[in-house]
């Protein structure tokens, strides 16, 4: 009977109850979207470390994340081509250049060469062309995405990157990266634009045969090239993230956004829910005086908290599933990682009960022989 | 002799407005006993509804002792109070105060299972069987604000029956009824007091109700100043 008599009040104050639903569906929508979004740009932020196949990347000494500049002796190599435990390993250049548009500006891109005939750590999905395109001379790929950017280069056009002739042979399918559009090639002319010695790389990516040790061939490895930096994919994605969040402020303007979305919510919530049981007072003295005990308001309050709860998330997430089904295939970056819906509803729940918890309070106050006044 | 249904012995009440303690209710020596329905009547301000709410259990006195057929419970706790109020109280208000959201037969029934639980067949039975008895049988999908003043009193005295308790307390149960429907209410008040189990306590302005009761108390600040069953009994 406390279950129905609570959604009975629900429904009997449908305007008041509309809001706070609506108080669900702003915390819901809003921060959902705006994590999307977030996870969307880490996704970016680490999609050429999580892309590139290897386990171990290795950088010059003190380098933690992708956006650190240095270079490695190609020598290196060899050292690690003589561990039982390496299945490959290839260097790759990873730097920054200016690509020269039709109307004479420039256009910063971020180049990755990668090394013929392999091709580790190349693009890994096309809209045009395939890998082979990286194997010729002068063959590189930009991203479908990113062509509106770099003067809407058409298959086969000769661009001029730090001044070199290179030519887009294909498209790549959303293989983007956080910053400047990237613009994969092979190691050769990725050298020749960038300027990096052809003794020298900027990463050498390392994958491991199956069944071996990460931790024993990160020991290895420091003991091989002591003057050298070597992390997991793991650890660089998560590094690069992180430098990402802090370094650019995208993660207290996210964190602001979300913040906001949260306060919405709850402010809504609290306030139409103590304007209900304001409303309601007699209803709930009466109640009391029948023989309802405190808790028995407490439930009727946490249920309808719960109950609105759920209606707002349902809503919201089907919003939120709009909006992603919406962006999928777009620019906009948003990726909602498995793990985000039900601890998104938990957070939602928890919300629900502190913005109740004001109307609890004035609730559990109401004295029975009130009723009598 | 008959066993009360409510004893109070020396209960008097304080209220405090937090610089100067006044008492409202002066020490009250009272049995309530069944078979009876009792007026409770005085001028405003004379204690008459601190006195019912003590004797609804749910205001506690500031001195005396609260005797419930036979059982003190001056110092039972808030929920066991609440129990004892749902077992063997019913309460009328005054203009009903039905809850809005639930139709009249949910009020009804809210009163029976307000503490959790499902509400069981026969029970609802009971509550439709009330319903049925005050002449509501056909409103009770209604809901409160579809009724007139004296059907909400109707389902409110239906409300207040359902658990078959000892002891009925009305709050100016009539006091925004027309004539007709006062002594509609009052007429079933009356009927309910000739149970040998219940008493009925009535606090009221309406001279109306006085012939209905058997036994009357007048209050004047906050003290007994009239009981037919003292003039009676040759006492004041």
């Amino acid at each position: 009977m406390r279950r129905y008599a609570a959604v009975r009040m629900l429904l009997h104050e449908r305007s008041t109850t509309a809001g706070a639903i609506l108080g669900v569906v702003a915390i819901v929508f809003l921060v959902g979207q705006q994590l999307a979004v977030l996870f969307g740009l880490f996704t970016l932020m680490s999609a050429v470390v999580d892309n590139s196949g290897a386990d171990i990347w290795i950088a010059s000494e003190n380098v933690e994340n992708t956006s650190s500049a240095g270079s490695l002796p190609i020598r290196y190599v060899d050292r690690l081509a003589g561990m039982a435990d390496i299945e490959w390993a290839v260097p790759v250049v990873y730097a920054g250049a200016q690509l020269r548009l039709p109307n004479g500006t420039f256009q910063p891109v971020q180049v990755v060469g990668v090394t013929r005939p392999l091709l580790h750590g190349g693009p890994w999905r096309f809209a045009a062309g395939g890998n082979d395109v990286l194997l010729e001379y002068d063959g590189a790929t930009v991203d479908k995405f990113d062509l509106e950017d770099l003067g809407s280069p058409e298959i086969g056009r000769i661009v001029e990157v730090n001044s070199r002739r290179i030519r887009v042979a294909g498209y790549t399918d959303g293989t983007r990266s956080f910053g400047a559009p990237l613009l994969f090639t092979n190691a050769t002319k990725a050298r020749e634009v960038t300027g990096l010695p052809a003794d020298r790389c900027s990463n050498i990516l390392v994958r491991l045969r199956p069944g071996a040790s990460v931790r024993q061939a990160m020991a290895d490895i420091a003991a091989l090239l002591p003057k050298a930096s070597a992390l997991t994919s793991a650890e660089l994605s998560r590094n690069t993230i992180l430098y990402n969040l802090t370094s650019t402020g995208i993660g207290s303007s996210f964190g602001l956004s979300t913040l906001i979305g949260i306060l919405v919510g709850v402010v809504i919530i609290t306030l139409t829910m103590y304007t209900n049981v304001l409303n309601r007072q007699r209803d709930f003295a009466v109640l009391r005086a029948l023989g309802a005990r405190r808790k028995d308001i407490f439930f009727i309050i946490v249920y309808q908290a719960l109950t609105i709860g759920f209606i707002g998330l349902l809503v919201g997430f089907f919003l939120l599933a709009g909006f992603l089904f919406g962006v999928k295939g777009s620019r906009l970056p948003a990726n909602l990682p498995l793990w985000m819906p039900p601890a998104h509803a938990l957070l939602t729940f928890i919300l629900c009960l502190g913005g109740s918890a004001l109307a609890l309070r004035r609730a559990l106050k109401i004295e029975p022989a009130s009723a009598f006044r | 002799m008959l066993e009360p249904v409510l004893q109070l012995d020396g209960v008097a009440r304080d209220f405090s407005d937090g610089r100067v303690v006044r008492r409202v209710l002066k020490e009250t020596n009272l049995r309530i006993v069944p078979g009876e329905l009792t007026a409770l009547a005085g001028p405003s301000g004379s204690g008459k509804t601190t006195l019912l709410t003590i004797m609804g259990l749910v205001l506690r006195p500031s001195a005396g002792r609260i005797t419930v057929s036979g059982r003190d419970v001056t110092a039972l706790g808030e929920d066991e109070l609440a129990t004892l109020r749902m077992d063997k109280y019913g309460f009328v208000f005054q203009q009903a105060a039905l809850v809005p959201a639930l139709s009249a037969l949910d009020n009804v029934l809210v009163a029976a299972a307000i503490q959790g639980g499902r509400v069981r067949a026969e029970t609802r039975q009971q509550a439709v069987g009330l319903l049925d008895k005050l002449g509501m049988k056909e409103y009770a999908n209604a809901r409160p604000q579809q009724l007139s003043g004296g059907q909400q009193q109707r389902v409110g005295i239906a409300r207040a029956l359902i658990g078959d308790p000892v002891l009925l307390l009305c709050d100016e149960p009539t006091s925004a009824l027309d004539v007709e429907s006062s002594h509609l209410v009052l007429d079933t008040l009356k009927r309910l007091s000739r149970d040998p189990h219940r008493a009925v306590v009535l606090v009221t302005h309406d001279p109306r109700v006085f012939p209905y009761a058997d036994r009357l108390i007048k209050m004047e600040d906050g003290t007994i100043v009239y009981d037919t069953r003292a003039a009676s009994a040759g006492g004041n």
